[in-house]
């Protein structure tokens, strides 16, 4: 889902963060926050609810609407449209236990 | 960490606010929740309908940045402000809620400019994934540039719709096209294409490209409106190659665990579903609910608030100057009622200056901030984007409200 | 009600349409009481997404001045902080 080209816009390539999800490596984009990338790499599930266990994915985008939320090791609950993606980090759809370290 | 101003939200109105300040010699702090500054304009790209230019709000937001450190702003980016206190006190930390070196900020001023929240728009099916709203649209496609889908519906139609289903477009998306908000107890006037088109037709300064779009003329009556919606064509009339379908809705989305199709349905003139469904296969579905206020923070801060429907949802009571029922406390951008980023930068030089004179830094007298409130109302006048036809009577009406206050 | 004319309102909470419904049927008429009954507005976003759908359906959206922005309190911490932190700031 990444855009190649674009008439107004300048895409310029950017180099590759490796990161993963729920034990999967994922290749993403500096710049990206997670849910760009997984969503990039057509990946739209982020997790599943707790009542229901249905699947959630992003909704509102910009970090009201916490369905995006997700776990990084080392931090605890983050929500995936503001978190920015960096080498190495580990995220996972259920909290683990011991996610803040 | 003590400052003069504290400004909550980075966006086109706390960055204007944050630089007026600046520029006269005050000391300030902006707070933003995202990992840049720039709020909205990170995500804006349009062409601007009185001279088609292209509008590329992360290049303004670029350029405000600069400012903005050029001139000693400080600026704590994906720091969030869980609570205020009169005084000013400021408890803050990380987006994901961990402690920072410095959990509290001091300042002598609030000037709250959180910008604009997305209403819901539900319907079944709503939940899964490959549903987004309008915004996150945008952001995924030009904050990010990744396309929502191959394959992707729009819900409702108004500006915003128009302007990211074209972007979606240039990114290389097959927008299916735009359709009517599904007819539900939450949907009132835009779920009906007769009262729908009515509405454009007031919203004079967006007019003239909708218009000739649409039709022209024929619009400016409400017997107009009433034969356009009747005669409309059922395969939808296309504005930038995409249809857009004022004679169609939607019933509800489907799949097993993420979005795969749409049910939609044909519509009478008042929105009324008329015939046999049908299934489009889709892998997104972008919902276009209208904009609201973001104002929470300004209900810890103890002001009072005015609900008009012309701003679009309620907002903290100010006067023509910014400032709100509670002393030392301002507000600028689309915490005030949605107007988009240009009235909303104009608000935060008029917010700005407010402050100035109420901090009395430099030298800001009535006649400065007169001008500064006449350049808002200028740039409302000549803005080509219009969120609501009745924000001129909902802004006269909020000044009456404020004079009989409370 | 047909179950396409259901949907959620609260996403947090998974509180549907018709629940609301049948406790409105049972006498609740404000969205505060709508809120204690289902759970809809107490869920990890704090109401921010569906606090304006309760007020719509209980009428709560009268035009005007009011002292509060909704009948649904908003109150600190507006973002979700741990416990110790809000502690913390009443010292």
């Amino acid at each position: 889902m990444r855009i190649q080209k674009h008439p107004v816009m300048k895409i310029i390539e950017k180099e590759d963060v490796e990161f993963i999800f729920n034990d999967t490596k994922i290749i993403g984009k500096k710049g990206d926050s997670l849910a760009s990338a997984l969503w990039a790499n057509g990946m739209k599930t982020l997790r599943q609810t707790e009542k229901e266990n249905n699947s959630r994915g992003i909704y509102c985008g910009i970090g009201n609407c916490y369905d995006c939320r997700v776990y990084l090791q080392g931090s605890g609950m983050v929500r995936a449209c503001i978190t920015p993606i960096k080498s190495g980090m580990e995220f996972y759809s259920e909290d683990r236990g011991d996610m803040s370290s | 960490m003590k400052f003069d101003v504290a400004i909550v939200g980075a966006g086109p109105a706390g960055l204007k606010a944050a630089i007026e300040i600046a520029r006269a010699g005050g000391n300030v702090v902006m707070i933003d929740d995202h990992p840049h500054v720039g709020g909205k304009l990170n995500g804006q790209l349009h062409e601007e309908p009185n001279n088609g230019d292209w509008w590329i709000g992360v290049s303004i937001a670029e350029q405000l940045k600069q400012e903005a450190l050029s001139l000693g702003i400080t600026i704590l980016t994906g720091t969030q402000v869980w609570s205020v206190e009169e005084g000013w006190k400021l408890f803050i930390s990380n987006v994901d809620g961990r402690p920072l070196d410095n959990n509290m900020i001091e300042s002598k001023a609030l000037l709250l400019a959180t910008g604009a929240i997305e209403k819901p728009l539900p319907l079944p099916g709503w939940t899964l994934p490959g549903v987004l709203t309008i915004g996150g649209a945008q952001v995924l496609t030009n904050q990010y540039q990744v396309k929502p889908g191959n394959r992707v519906i729009v819900v409702g139609v108004d500006i915003l719709s128009l302007s990211i289903a074209r972007a979606m477009k240039m990114a290389g998306a097959d927008v299916v096209g735009i359709y009517i908000a599904p007819k539900n107890e939450f949907t009132s006037g835009i779920s009906n294409p007769k009262e729908l088109l009515s509405s454009f037709s007031s919203m004079t300064k967006f007019a003239p490209n909708l218009f000739m779009r649409l039709g022209g003329n024929v619009l400016k009556s409400a017997i107009g409106c009433s034969l356009a919606a009747l005669f409309y064509p059922k395969n939808g009339m296309k504005v930038w190659d995409i249809p857009i379908h004022f004679r169609q809705s939607i019933l509800a989305i489907n799949g097993e665990q993420e979005v795969e199709s749409v049910t939609l349905t044909k519509i009478d003139p008042t929105g009324n579903a008329i015939g046999e469904s049908f299934l489009e296969k889709v892998d997104a579905v972008c919902i276009s609910g209208g904009l609201s206020p973001q104002n929470e923070l300004a209900a810890v801060a103890g002001c009072e608030f005015v609900r008009l429907n012309g701003l679009s949802g309620v907002v903290p009571l100010h006067d023509q100057y910014m400032q709100t029922t509670v002393e030392g406390l301002f507000v600028a951008g689309n915490i005030t009622g949605i107007e988009g980023a240009k009235v909303a930068s104009a608000q935060g030089v008029l917010a700005g200056s407010s402050i100035n004179k109420y901090l009395s830094i430099g030298n800001v007298n009535e006649g400065n901030l007169e001008r500064n409130a006449k350049q808002v109302e200028i740039v409302r006048e000549t803005a080509d984007i219009t969120f609501h036809s009745e924000i001129g009577s909902a802004r006269n009406k909020l000044q009456k409200l404020w004079e009989h206050r409370i | 009600m047909p179950k396409d004319e259901n949907y959620l309102i609260c996403r947090c909470e998974e509180i549907s349409l018709k629940e609301i419904k049948n406790v409105k049927n049972n006498g609740l008429t404000t969205s505060q009481e709508i809120k204690m009954a289902t759970r809809a507005g107490m869920g990890v976003c704090q109401g921010r997404i569906c606090r304006s759908l309760i007020e719509q359906l209980v009428a709560e959206t009268e035009e005007g001045s009011c002292k509060l922005p909704s009948k649904l309190t908003v109150h600190h911490p507006v973002r979700p902080v741990p416990l110790g932190m809000i502690v913390n700031k009443e010292d």
